[in-house]
């Protein structure tokens, strides 16, 4: 049960400079972020299988995650 | 010169006459272009004490050394002139198509001058440049305008057009351009109504030189392929800028009901997903940009099309007046954008005006009937038309916030939420302490186009007041605004994240001279300092006191939202000002020591 999350370039170093980690379904995308140390207020979007999602969305089993932090600004 | 279009045109508008001068290498080196050119004819040539809105101003319109290449985003053109909103230093940015023909007619800048007898249009076609009667055009949108000149002239002719706004003299009325862009701050749409001058009409078909077209041709390449490759192109394409919406929202940075608070619980009916479901129907991007961040919008509600909303627009008309509607924001973006006057202060004087309604400062016999409750999107649609139009109530508006705080007084000026006069942008700083230092001390007044580190606040401690805050926002005010001198667009840096050391090459390839953001940084850190030198110059006792921001921000907490209670306290204001003034080697008063002037090459400028 099983799912991958990836991060854009600004935050990649909560990730140990990985682009990618395999993260456990079940949980929240916002529980998840704070297991990877990530602070879930730094990002603005979350992708789940292409589709715009909150951060409460429960994660499944496959699910590819796309988050991303706004660091340059507006 | 390698990079440039060569020349720089004089227009003087008294005398129908207009000059062409060699663009001055020393200033290409010292300066590059963009913002660097404007602030430097600035200060040599509109002399100390110049009314805004008088014959001795200038509206220096320049393009930069990527502008008009293949560089992604490289269509960005600078609008310097004095402020009639602020009295100091004004400088809008403006996306589009304008300033890539400004050096395919061998130009870098068009500098306007003095004041047409009667209307005019500016008509470029590269050699041939001429003054055309304007006065049929005169009382007309922005939007009929442009397309009079493009059914008349052609899609290859670039359109620069003010409205009605600026044609009045609305202190932010701004500069408007395919149909939807806008150099929006600080009311140069004003200066150029002031002048008489409706549009200018541009076309060039001349090449820019380059110095090494192969290693131009692969650093561009480079570019593109990293925005092709960026891992958000695809979502930054589809939301633009209102990707930020709901995250401004959820941080309390989404400013609400004239910044009284920082979250909106309309908010979920403005986020970029809703509108891009319920209104956008096509992207649209400015020259040579990878990822158009530009959406088309179709009201049906209000049968109307528009360029935007995009997020800045989105926060002042939207969350900022209670307007839970994105249609309606929609609407009152056309409103804007086809009577020629910036959503951002225009949202903002809403603002003020429904609260002093709400707190009965103002009644309707004031607002001339108008029921300026928070949420009445019918009342701000005719609002926004009588500031444009400097009709009853509207005129008083039409002002700014800061004068027209001054004239109602009764407590109002607490909660006019300015810098230096401008109208603060998008994003509440209650408890943001690096962005609201941003909003402090931004050359122009409370924008974000300088510094922008609200994510840097949320990882570090948004009540932390240190250093490396000031030293972040020192860091951004050098770089950031290098894209404006450079004539490109920084959201391929912004959203994408691409490497900025891959603009080196490209720099290099096209002017042939070598440069390092170290480098460019110092020229980025020059003329920061001459903006400074320039408010100096103009602002008899300039100095910490133009710093401060709104009270609202360091005495008036927000009472709901996920900022709730919070605030900077303003001792902690004090405390930023100290170490950034002594970060910059400025006075503790703010102002430039003889040192710091002398090491940036200044000397010249500070008499």
């Amino acid at each position: 049960m099983t799912a991958t999350l990836r991060a854009s370039s600004g935050i990649k170093d909560y990730l140990g400079g990985k682009p990618e980690v395999t993260i456990s379904a079940g949980r929240t995308v916002r529980e998840t972020l704070v297991d990877l140390g990530i602070p879930p207020e730094v990002i603005a979007l979350v992708i789940v299988n292409g589709e715009a999602r909150d951060k409460e969305y429960v994660i499944l089993d496959g699910d590819a995650i796309r988050v991303m932090a706004v660091i340059g600004g507006g | 010169m390698n990079g440039y279009g060569g020349h720089i045109l004089r227009v003087d508008l008294t005398n129908g006459k207009w000059t062409k001068e060699q663009t001055p290498a020393d200033v290409a080196r010292d300066f590059l272009g963009g913002r660097g050119f404007g602030i430097y004819f600035l200060t040599r040539e509109v002399p100390k004490g110049a009314d805004p809105l008088g014959p001795d101003n200038k509206l220096i319109i320049s393009s930069g050394p990527l502008s008009g290449l293949m560089i992604p985003g490289a269509g960005k053109c600078d609008f310097t002139t004095k402020s009639p909103l602020t009295g100091g230093y004004a400088s809008a940015s403006l996306g589009g198509h304008f300033t890539a023909e400004i050096k395919y007619a061998g130009l870098d800048s068009i500098i306007l001058e003095g004041v047409s007898p009667k209307p005019v249009y500016l008509f470029i076609d590269d050699d041939k440049i001429e003054l055309r009667a304007a006065s049929d055009l005169w009382g007309k949108g922005t939007i009929e305008v442009e397309k009079h000149f493009k059914d008349k002239f052609g899609e290859e002719f670039q359109v620069a057009v003010i409205g009605q706004g600026g044609e009045n003299g609305v202190l932010f009325a701004c500069i408007n351009h395919d149909y939807g862009r806008e150099a929006g701050r600080g009311g140069v749409g004003a200066v150029m109504g002031v002048k008489k001058v409706k549009a200018i009409v541009i076309r060039g078909t001349k090449s820019i030189p380059v110095a090494d077209v192969e290693k131009y041709r692969q650093a561009g390449m480079a570019l593109y392929k990293a925005c092709k490759e960026a891992d958000f192109l695809a979502e930054w394409t589809r939301y633009g800028t209102t990707v930020v919406t709901s995250w401004c929202d959820e941080v309390g940075a989404l400013p609400t009901r004239n910044f009284s608070a920082g979250s909106f619980e309309g908010g979920k009916s403005l986020y970029g997903p809703v509108m891009r479901e319920k209104i956008v129907i096509t992207d649209k991007g400015c020259f040579g940009c990878p990822c158009p961040c530009g959406k088309y919008s179709r009201s049906k509600k209000y049968s109307l099309e528009v360029e935007g909303p995009e997020y800045e627009t989105i926060g002042m008309m939207g969350s900022n007046l209670g307007i839970a509607d994105i249609e309606a924001v929609a609407k009152l973006n056309l409103i804007c954008d086809d009577l020629g006057i910036d959503t951002i202060s225009a949202g903002s004087l809403i603002g003020w005006a429904m609260e002093c309604y709400e707190k009965g400062i103002l009644t309707k016999e004031d607002t001339g009937g108008l029921d300026l409750k928070f949420g009445n999107a019918e009342a701000a649609f005719e609002l926004a038309e009588k500031i444009a139009m400097k009709e009853g109530f509207g005129a008083l508006l039409a002002q700014g916030v800061k004068k027209a705080a001054a004239k109602v007084g009764k407590g109002s000026e607490k909660f006019a939420i300015h810098v230096k006069g401008m109208e603060q942008s998008a994003y509440a700083t209650h408890n943001a302490t690096a962005m609201l230092l941003a909003y402090m001390t931004s050359d122009v007044g409370a924008h974000h186009n300088r510094s922008w580190a609200i994510t840097y606040d949320l990882q570090v401690g948004r009540e932390r007041v240190a250093p490396d805050k000031v030293a972040r926002i020192i860091w951004l005010q050098n770089f950031r605004p290098m894209f404006d001198v450079l004539g490109a667009c920084r959201l391929q840096w912004v959203e994408l994240g691409i490497d900025r050391d891959l603009y080196v090459p490209a720099l290099e390839a096209i002017t042939g001279i070598k440069r390092t953001w170290e480098e460019l940084e110092k020229v980025g850190d020059r003329i920061w300092n001459l903006t400074r030198l320039y408010w100096v110059r103009e602002i008899d006792g300039f100095g910490r006191e133009w710093d401060l921001p709104a009270p609202r921000f360091y005495e008036d907490a927000p009472t709901t939202g996920v900022t709730k209670g919070q605030i900077t306290k303003v001792e902690d204001v004090h405390k930023l000002l100290d170490m950034y003034y002594e970060q910059r080697g400025w006075s503790p008063e703010g102002l430039p020591t003889p040192e710091t002037i002398d090491n940036l090459g200044l000397k010249a400028f500070a008499a």
